[in-house]
């Protein structure tokens, strides 16, 4: 009887309504939580795409630094911030050759006939992404070993082969050519043997065993021509940590940018989902403001019906008791199918994920989520409820 | 059960209003158990008032009220459940539900009688053939019977009848007066009635004028 009568003050427009911009708001809500905790340890953490993430800086050239080149250098004091920064673990400096270098090749070379100037940097072994087995050297011994970076290799092969109608080199072919290097500094001059024995994607430099050029750099250059540090090698522990580009832009450095590519995708995703959170927490919040206003109109309408149920002995917990039962049944029901919607986007955008990139599957959070927002949603219903209507009756 | 009033007034009446009154602002009016009172007063001089203070449903008044002899503010909800049925002049009737369905509406709540007691009351107050008709059809004459049977369905000491007969013609009166009176007796009950003038129905102990 208190059912039938209870169920006639219902506007039913407005439970649909309420009930549809719950289910868009937390669908929405719970697709974005999930998204957000499978994609983020593909960003963060350290998973294939992003390991160890490295970055080289240096000062960016102007006019007026090209007329005054020690602008150019980092000084120590520089050096000792980058290494206090949370997000930097390892700073590492570029040594540079302070002498004169010559590849050429000789006529019994099997190598095409040509003479170039080079310069050489080196770092230490640790910061270098590959590991070749002749990367040693050896002082009694007359070998220098070369990484370049891969994308010069690219370079050669795209465009200038391309260009010039040379054939086109592979890296095996390469590591095969032996050349010869002559280094001149200090009023001595040496020859010594070479070859390519790696390609580095992470170190845009031609590079040479760090101890043959500290040795070198001792023998062959003046001694009042000290290493200056004009590049520094960054790895980030929180690759993803927005604060990078931040710091660098406000420093004027520049950095390799593609580099550092991800952590700006990392950035607006993040701002992404943040805003799309928040968006659909609004949505979600408007819908609970939308039945709290109908139920207050369901109350001011039937103020005299509710009056005379407590009047004829029904006490404000049993005339609460249908309006209690009828949001939180709706609520439970469109929560749920929120939490199946949600699944379903998440399959639809794992299953792209998957064929793009190797991650680890995460747990699935949304029904967790969506059981804490119905506990947190019926805990605040089932007590304004009976407030209201105490108030009333 | 007894019901005592010290010093009662409605708010929105002056000192100078109730003067005269049997009730309003006397030291003591004591209700007792299986006892008749008639309070009898013209328009506008707080009868409904004075019931609804007693019932608990309105709350402002000046003095106290005591439930044997106790007072106890909070308590008079479960009073209203268990000790006090009133017939209210305006009925608080739903027209939105059937006559069986509003006495059902209050016996759900009590189980005090049984769905063949209350249609054997029905069938008394002669409207046996609109029991399953919608309340808004029904003429005021109609809704006060149903609202007198709706107030016997659960225990009660005292039962408080505003102007129960107001529109009603004799022959049903007396039909509800025997009901009444059965009921009463039954229950070992009080009653307190209100009425603009004397009534000879019941034999009252105690006739107050407001």
């Amino acid at each position: 009887m208190l059912l039938k009568l209870q169920k006639k003050t219902l506007i039913k427009s407005q439970i649909i309504g309420y009930a549809f911009t719950l289910l868009i708001g937390m669908s929405i809500l719970l697709t974005v939580f999930q998204l957000y905790i499978d994609v983020n340890p593909l960003l963060t953490e350290q998973t294939d795409i992003f390991k160890k993430q490295s970055a080289i800086i240096s000062k960016k050239i102007s006019l007026f630094k090209t007329l005054n080149k020690e602008k150019i250098y980092f000084k120590e004091k520089e050096i000792e911030e980058l290494k206090k920064l949370d997000f930097i673990e390892n700073v590492s400096v570029f040594q540079n050759t302070n002498f004169k270098v010559q590849a050429f090749t000789s006529g019994s070379s099997n190598f095409p006939m040509f003479q170039t100037d080079l310069f050489f940097e080196s770092i230490p072994d640790i910061y270098l992404d590959i590991n070749p087995e002749e990367w040693k050297w050896n002082a009694s011994e007359n070998f220098i070993p070369i990484i370049i970076p891969e994308n010069y290799l690219n370079l050669y092969n795209f465009g200038f082969a391309e260009s010039q109608g040379l054939p086109v080199l592979s890296k095996n072919t390469i590591s095969n050519l032996t050349f010869n290097l002559q280094i001149t500094g200090n009023y001595t001059s040496q020859n010594f043997k070479s070859r390519i024995v790696g390609f580095s994607s992470k170190i845009n430099s031609i590079l040479v065993p760090n101890d043959f050029l500290i040795w070198a750099n001792k023998k062959f250059s003046d001694s009042n021509n000290s290493n200056k540090i004009n590049r520094v090698l960054l790895e980030f522990n929180k690759p993803a940590d927005e604060q990078i580009l931040n710091f660098f832009k406000s420093k004027d450095y520049e950095i390799n940018k593609e580099k550092l590519e991800f952590s700006k995708l990392f950035f607006f995703f993040k701002s992404a989902i943040i805003f799309v959170f928040i968006i659909s927490l609004i949505i979600v919040i408007l819908s609970i403001a939308f039945i709290f206003l109908s139920l207050n109109l369901i109350i001011q309408r039937n103020k005299e019906m509710l009056l005379n149920l407590a009047n004829i002995g029904y006490t404000y917990q049993q005339i609460a008791k249908f309006y209690q039962i009828m949001i939180s049944v709706v609520t439970v029901f469109v929560l749920f199918f929120a939490g199946i919607l949600s699944t379903t986007f998440r399959n639809m955008y794992l299953v792209k994920i998957s064929e793009l990139l190797n991650f680890k599957r995460q747990e699935n959070f949304i029904f967790i989520g969506m059981f804490l927002v119905l506990i947190l949603l019926l805990g605040i219903y089932n007590t304004i409820i009976i407030r209201k209507i105490k108030k009333v009756v | 059960m007894q019901i005592e009033l010290k010093n009662i007034k409605p708010q929105y009446m002056s000192e100078a209003e109730v003067k005269a009154s049997d009730i309003y602002l006397q030291k003591s009016v004591v209700f007792e158990k299986r006892k008749k009172y008639l309070i009898k007063a013209n328009s506008g001089n707080g009868k409904t008032s004075i019931l609804n203070f007693i019932y608990g449903s309105n709350l402002k008044f000046d003095g106290e009220i005591f439930y044997n002899k106790e007072r106890k503010e909070k308590e008079v909800f479960t009073y209203r459940k268990e000790h006090i049925s009133y017939v209210f002049q305006d009925f608080k009737l739903f027209p939105s539900l059937t006559l069986l369905e509003n006495i059902q509406l209050k016996n759900r709540l009590t189980n005090y009688k049984t769905e063949e007691e209350i249609i054997a009351l029905i069938n008394r107050v002669q409207l046996g053939e609109k029991k399953n008709d919608l309340l808004e059809k029904f003429s005021l004459g109609q809704k006060q019977r149903v609202a007198i049977i709706r107030a016997l369905c659960q225990p009660f000491d005292f039962l408080l009848l505003d102007e129960p007969f107001s529109h009603l013609d004799n022959e049903n009166i007396e039909i509800l007066i025997s009901i009444l009176k059965e009921e009463l007796e039954k229950q070992q009950a009080s009653l307190l009635m209100t009425s603009l003038g004397t009534v000879s129905c019941f034999e009252f102990d105690r006739v107050l004028n407001l």
